[in-house]
């Protein structure tokens, strides 16, 4: 009975991540597909043209801050809600096996992100 | 009323196709797909992340201007725009807000959301870009 | 003179494995429901057809069925909303069928008194002190819950129940939030574990269906998500404040 409380409080607290990761999507995520996918390869506002891709992976803490946040929050979102949706759709005597498969590209996915921003980041900002 | 086996009970499974018989059920199915756009995208810029981070500048670029990604990046977006104006409804119908006597309806919860998402993608835009 | 052709799905397991359809034409009136033509049915056409009912005006939650694939109530259900007045009927979804259009409801029953629908007080007052005094104000936060009639055809709606019989459901759970929220009551500590249990509201992804067939305007859907609400909070209070902080 225990374990099943401690589990059941653990997806509490999961619910919570995935329900703060739908406000970031929602939020914050449009503008940077704008930012990343269309405006700067179709030189559009507010790059006008301009070339220089150094802002998109953030030369600054704040504009790391925003790609953190954005990323690993619809990130853990995005897979925490399409693994349920697959197993509305038939799939659902493979739910534990999608949740493993799910849980590890959040993990690795996150790990990798931070990674790559505080580690080995060109233009890490002088911290 | 146990089940008596010389009469059994007729079981019904529901079949995958469950979510086409009415309009509410395909919404709704759309709704919860968007989600694979939204952790495609946030795989996709991982995976241009670790292009430019480890110094291959040239592909991260192509990547970046490659037309398939565009058009992913369009796709992505509305369906980004998608989730974001059917999360907002659901904020209104969950966290109604009272203000004396009156209640929030959904819609409004969506409109002022709306607005409040423009302006912070506004103010990312400025604080990241334009400053 | 006006008919209605209904369609009846019909199961006999003394007769056979299979359901199968049977078709009856009833004279039509404007202001006839969809019971009304069942009762003609039984009564004048064929009297081994099987369903139930009993208030015939929407309060006792007895004749859910499945028309033309919406769950209703067939005491609310004009025939002429039909278009065609050709209906087809079907017992409840997601409900094993005992006969007819008669289903067996004992999972819904069990998981109604799972919840324990009553004030659970941590210790009761002797009535000579006088009844739990309750404002306008605190019966508003929970009277809209308390309005369900045990129809099921939340149930009947719920894809999620359909693919996972454990998962408790909306009226339960709005039933269980009736009781969270009712002033008089203190039993959160009882019945958390058993609303925020895997299987129970954390199975729902929000399809809302449940809240659009309620004959009676509970919005099971919202008290689903106020529990979800409930129980992240509760979590993350039980790490930071192990011991209390109640």
């Amino acid at each position: 009975m225990r374990e099943t409380r401690k589990v059941a409080r653990l997806h509490a607290i999961l619910w919570g991540i995935f329900s703060l990761g739908g406000m970031i999507a929602a939020f914050l995520l449009p503008v940077m597909i704008y930012l990343t996918g269309i405006a700067y390869p179709l030189g559009l506002w507010p790059f006008n043209g301009s070339r220089d891709p150094s802002f998109l992976v953030t030369g600054t803490l704040l504009g790391m801050l925003f790609v953190f946040v954005t990323v690993a929050g619809s990130l853990f979102h995005g897979i925490f809600r399409f693994q349920s949706a697959l197993t509305e759709v038939g799939l659902l005597r493979l739910k534990r096996g999608l949740e493993a498969v799910g849980y590890l590209i959040i993990f690795v996915g996150i790990v990798l992100l931070a990674y790559y921003l505080l580690v080995l980041n060109p233009s890490l900002p002088a911290l | 009323m146990t089940e008596n086996k010389s009469f059994p009970e007729l079981r019904r499974k529901l079949n995958p196709g469950w979510w086409t018989a009415n309009r509410h059920y395909v919404q709704y199915m759309v709704r919860e797909w968007t989600s694979l756009f939204v952790a495609l995208f946030s795989l996709v810029y991982i995976y241009g992340l670790s292009l430019w981070v480890t110094g291959s500048r040239s592909a991260f670029l192509n990547l970046l201007k490659n037309p398939a990604t565009i058009a992913f990046s369009f796709i992505a977006l509305v369906f980004t725009l998608y989730h974001a104006v059917t999360w907002f409804y659901l904020l209104g119908q969950v966290v109604p807000i009272k203000i004396g006597k009156t209640t929030s309806k959904p819609w409004q919860a969506l409109v002022a959301n709306l607005i409040l998402m423009l302006i912070v993608s506004y103010l990312v835009i400025w604080l990241l870009v334009l400053r | 003179m006006d008919t209605a052709t209904i369609r009846v799905t019909r199961y006999r397991p003394e007769k056979g494995p299979e359901p199968f359809f049977q078709e009856y034409k009833v004279p039509y009136r404007n202001d006839m429901v969809v019971l009304d033509a069942l009762n003609y049915i039984k009564a004048n056409l064929d009297g081994t057809l099987t369903y139930r009912w009993s208030c015939r005006m929407g309060v006792c939650g007895s004749c859910g069925a499945s028309v033309d694939g919406t769950p209703k109530l067939t005491c609310a259900s004009f025939l002429h909303e039909f278009k065609g007045r050709t209906i087809t009927i079907d017992p409840l979804p997601n409900f094993p069928v005992v006969k007819d259009l008669v289903v067996n409801m004992e999972d819904f029953m069990e998981k109604l008194v799972r919840i324990k629908p009553w004030i659970i007080r941590e210790k009761e007052t002797p009535p000579e002190q006088g009844e739990y005094k309750q404002s306008a104000e605190e019966l508003e936060r929970y009277q809209q819950f308390s309005s369900c009639i045990n129809c099921m055809l939340c149930y009947s709606a719920c894809p999620i129940y359909g693919l996972n019989e454990k998962f408790l459901g909306p009226a339960a759970t709005a039933l269980a939030y009736r009781y969270i929220e009712d002033s008089r009551d203190q039993g959160r500590n009882v019945r958390f574990p058993i609303v925020h249990e895997m299987e129970g509201v954390w199975e729902c992804t929000l399809v809302g269906e449940c809240s659009v067939v309620c004959p009676k305007g509970v919005d099971p859907m919202l008290a689903i998500q106020k529990t979800k609400i409930l129980g992240a909070t509760n979590a993350i209070r039980s790490i930071l404040m192990p011991r209390g902080g109640r």
